[in-house]
């Protein structure tokens, strides 16, 4: 992997501002709101609260994971639904749980290279409006009817092909891997297995998430990135759904695991399906400050890796973080933040137990020491996806921004992201403050 | 023609009913062969039972599993399990530390035992511990691999005696085994020669040497060791040559090493060039049709080798029969059977090493046959050459070894091929009969130990004969 500290750009991208929509319980609230609407309602916010003349705008970046098949472009259709200049043009990237992150790192990368000085980037995922794919088999079967002008012969040919029925009916769509069959939660299983992550510690940081992201939520600490959305006739939803103050390890140790029958994953230490969307606005250092705004933090390197997906699916971030960390120049010690998505507390353990691990760093990193311990003093300060939930492509963009503001809350000068994602994908970024 | 008990046994009902009605046919296991080219973790999630021994060498087995992606459950005494460290920790693959009576008659995919500690005659004990409770819960078509030091490099009388006898307990088990379509491996690693036993345990462990069966196999350090490659696609950037591809074991050969990343120079004879160079577009390798006979076979094959800037891999594979007794053989018979089977073999072998034409690392197969060790009613010819072979690779182990460039003998015994189908129809099945598996070989199989002996992680492996045979009753 190539790391060079030598020829840092020379144009800076920075953070200036990030927005988000509460987070709630897919099929919940949000239910007629889909990927592109949710997405209109955090860039707005973005947009209202930074005072921004539209003008400015040069793009927007949007990561998604379930795209709408009839619109997929939702960066595009964001733009349009905001009625932002139509010389504001439009990009979606999609890199599962990491496209959040991805659309921020890509907003980034344009700016650096000049491509453009004003970018509003994010993501957003409505798995309440996931679109459910009729069989290739019942596609291929209607395309005389649906396409040109059928005979009576056709239709019957049509009738013959759909036999058996069962083979035609709809799928029950599940989070599973392509290549392996599994879904995600058996293969976070696999891994609270194979690398000793007992129960209780993975409850331990469920309690954990929910008890310090409720504290975060009681102490108005999200307010200025977390924007109320009006979901109908004096309805509006103010704040995350899903985070339970009243929680404990106690009453998460009753629940019953739903992966394995002795598994140790449960609905209480595994992240939620959730709808939401994130907006984060990212513009060139001089620019930002031409337009009197005080940037929040710079994006300081960044990394993604894979890892075999039949193997430990979610351990990217095990490799992605110290990558990133030496791309930045910097050791884990060097950081005060440590944010890693929780998409299961069996995956944050086993991604802090390998940093934390000489055999890894030698085995998987050639390097003599570990890359270091993380306490939980630094992790995940405000809680994570299990508490907050999981729009997929939002994550990216809510850890950006809750990390870009906890620079300066905390007077830190770097923060440290990990995302773990499907297909064996892991993604990091080191923010610094600017 | 198909092997018709074969075919039989793999209908469970039928196989119930022979079985039953304690009808003397002999019902051999379908063999589970490996699905395409190799991968990084060739034994994901495979219960493994190690037997852990208080040596330098348990840690680099251990590592070799875990990094193959076994789930292994350790034994052993306290030492020798402390011995392990952190192996496997970085790949979320630390050995589950237990003991025998624990374990009790748990179910595994594989059992590896490692003897690198005998020093006594009455440490082959633990033998017995091991295996007793164990063996019937090892899987259909299972693998077991004892890991062993050299009796020949033995401080002692005892140690030494405690060490050859487990050449005679896994030639033993193998056959106790076989009846299920298990096979069981001896690798003696020399002193010095612990970081390269990963690949061959890899192999042994696996199905791909599914017809390899009570074989002793030895890894030494004595050729220089080979730069890491990955596991998959280890062969990538690699030039090979596979004589006689048109059919058979070198066609099988030729295809293995093409799944293996390598550019393969298919040679044949030029009657066989048509199929030759389908071969080759099929592999996206290149043909070469020429007769080893001719005067200026050695030059094709050279200037062949020159313009691919010299060649990582060659298999001696082409070989022919021409079978009589002695006291009728014609000249031109014995003539033609040493001249292709080893003259050839031998010059070109020469020829590639002069002219500085075998790359560092390089590696050179040579096809013995079970006929050069046990020797064959009217194959004096055949059997002299295959056994002359052996004495070739022994001789130019050390020579080559300098610079990396291993040597060694691959020995099929019966496999099905078109030289066994020509057999007649008595002689045929018996012969598919007298080994551990009941069965014949495939070409695959052969092919299978060929590539192995190809691959970069191979370096511990020269001057070696390595017999796919299943464990052939004939020979030692």
């Amino acid at each position: 992997m190539p790391v060079s500290t030598s020829d840092r750009p020379s144009r800076r991208a920075v953070i200036v501002a990030g927005a988000r929509t509460p987070f709630v319980k897919a099929f919940g609230d949000f239910l007629a709101l889909d990927s592109i609407a949710l997405g209109g309602h955090a860039a707005r916010a973005l947009l209202e609260r930074t005072q921004l003349a539209r003008t400015e705008i040069d793009a927007v970046v949007w990561g998604g994971v379930i795209l709408p098949t009839m619109a997929p472009n939702l960066a595009r259709e964001i733009a349009l639904d905001l009625k932002l200049p139509e010389t504001v043009e439009g990009m979606t990237c999609t890199r599962a749980c990491a496209s959040g992150l991805q659309a921020i790192t890509l907003a980034a990368a344009a700016i650096e290279r000049g491509e453009a000085d004003v970018i509003v980037a994010g993501g957003s995922d409505s798995t309440s409006n996931a679109q459910i794919a009729l069989p290739q088999k019942l596609v291929h079967a209607l395309a005389p009817v649906a396409f040109g002008k059928a005979t009576p012969a056709d239709m019957l040919g049509v009738l013959a092909q759909l036999m058996p029925l069962n083979e035609v009916l709809p799928k029950m769509p599940r989070i599973a891997e392509r290549t392996t069959g599994e879904v995600m939660g058996e293969s976070a299983e696999r891994m609270a297995a194979r690398n000793s992550i007992a129960r209780e510690d993975q409850d331990a940081l469920a309690a954990r998430s929910h008890h310090r992201a409720a504290a975060a939520i009681a102490s108005g600490r999200f307010d200025r990135e977390v924007a109320a959305v009006e979901t109908g006739k004096d309805r509006r939803v103010y704040a995350d759904g899903l985070v339970r103050a009243d929680t404990s390890v106690e009453k998460l140790a009753k629940l019953k695991p739903v992966f394995a029958r002795n598994g140790t994953l449960t609905a209480g230490n595994s992240s939620p399906l959730t709808d939401g969307a994130a907006a984060v606005l990212i513009m060139e250092e001089s620019k930002a400050r031409a337009l009197g705004y005080t940037p929040l933090a710079a994006i300081r390197s960044w990394a993604y890796v894979g890892v075999d997906p039949a193997d430990q699916l979610l351990i990217g971030p095990a490799l992605s973080i110290p990558l990133a960390l030496e791309r930045a120049g910097l050791a884990l010690g060097d950081v005060g933040l440590v944010d890693i998505h929780e998409a299961f507390a069996a995956q944050v353990l086993s991604v802090t137990k390998m940093l934390a691990s000489a055999a890894f760093a030698r085995d998987r990193l050639g390097r003599a020491e570990a890359v270091g311990e993380v306490d939980e003093a630094r992790l995940n300060v405000h809680g994570g996806s299990i508490a907050l939930g999981h729009p997929f492509g939002a994550t990216g963009a809510r850890m950006v921004t809750t990390m870009a503001h906890e620079l300066h809350e905390r007077d830190q000068q770097f923060a440290v992201l990990g995302i773990c994602a499907a297909g064996g994908l892991g993604a990091s970024a080191v923010l610094e403050r600017v | 023609m198909a092997d018709f008990l074969l075919e039989l046994s793999k209908n469970p009902q039928a196989r119930k009913l022979v079985q039953t009605l304690g009808l003397p046919l002999p019902m051999p296991e379908p063999l589970q062969r490996p699905r395409g080219p190799r991968g990084d973790r060739p034994l994901a999630d495979r219960a493994v039972t190690l037997r852990t021994a208080e040596s330098t060498l348990t840690p680099h087995v251990a590592d070799a599993l875990a990094r193959a992606g076994a789930s292994v459950t350790a034994v052993g005494t306290a030492a020798a399990l402390d011995g392990l460290g952190d192996v496997g920790e970085a790949f979320g693959r630390r050995p589950i530390r237990t003991d025998l009576e624990a374990l009790g008659g748990s179910k595994a995919r594989v059992l590896v035992f490692d003897a690198s500690d005998f020093a006594a005659i009455d440490d082959l004990d633990r033998l017995w511990e091991f295996f007793n409770p164990l063996l019937g819960g090892l899987a259909r078509c299972g693998r077991i691999v004892v890991v062993g030091r050299p009796a020949d490099q033995a401080p002692t009388a005892a140690a030494a005696a405690a060490r050859n006898a487990l050449d005679g307990f896994v030639r033993s088990l193998a056959k106790e085994v076989g009846k299920r379509g298990a096979g069981a491996n001896l690798l003696i690693v020399e002193d010095g020669a612990e970081d390269r036993v990963a690949g061959p345990l890899r192999f042994l462990a696996s199905e791909r040497a599914a017809y390899v069966s009570g074989q002793p196999l030895r890894v030494s350090a004595r050729a220089k060791a080979a730069p890491a490659a990955p596991e998959t696609r280890p062969l990538d950037g690699k030039t090979a040559v596979v004589t006689g591809a048109a059919r058979g074991i070198g066609r099988a050969t030729a295809r293995a090493l093409a799944d293996e990343g390598a550019h393969v120079i298919c040679l044949d004879r030029p009657e066989d060039a048509s199929a030759v160079a389908q071969l080759a577009r099929e592999l996206r390798g290149s043909p070469l049709a020429v007769d080893l006979l001719a005067p200026d076979a050695i030059d094709a094959i050279t200037a062949a080798a020159r313009e691919r800037g010299g060649i990582d891999v060659i298999v001696h594979n082409a070989g022919i029969t021409r079978d009589k007794t002695l006291l009728r053989m014609k000249r031109e018979a014995w003539d033609l059977c040493l001249d292709v089977n080893l003259t050839a073999v031998a010059a070109i072998t020469a020829a590639l090493s002069d002219a500085k034409l075998l790359r560092a690392n390089a590696r050179v197969v040579c096809l013995s046959s079970i006929g050069g060790i046990a020797g064959n009613m009217g194959q004096t010819n055949y059997a002299a050459a295959k056994a002359g072979i052996i004495g070739l690779v022994r001789s130019l182990a050390p020579q080559l070894a300098k610079r990396g460039v291993t040597i060694n003998a691959v020995a099929p015994g019966f496999i099905e091929t078109r030289m066994t189908a020509a057999m007649p129809a008595g002689v045929r099945e018996v012969a598919r009969r007298l080994n551990n598996l009941g069965q014949g070989g495939l070409p695959v199989d052969v092919a299978e130990a060929v590539a192995f002996l190809a691959l970069p992680s191979s370096d511990g492996v020269t001057g070696q004969v390595l017999r796919v045979c299943g464990g052939a009753l004939v020979g030692a």
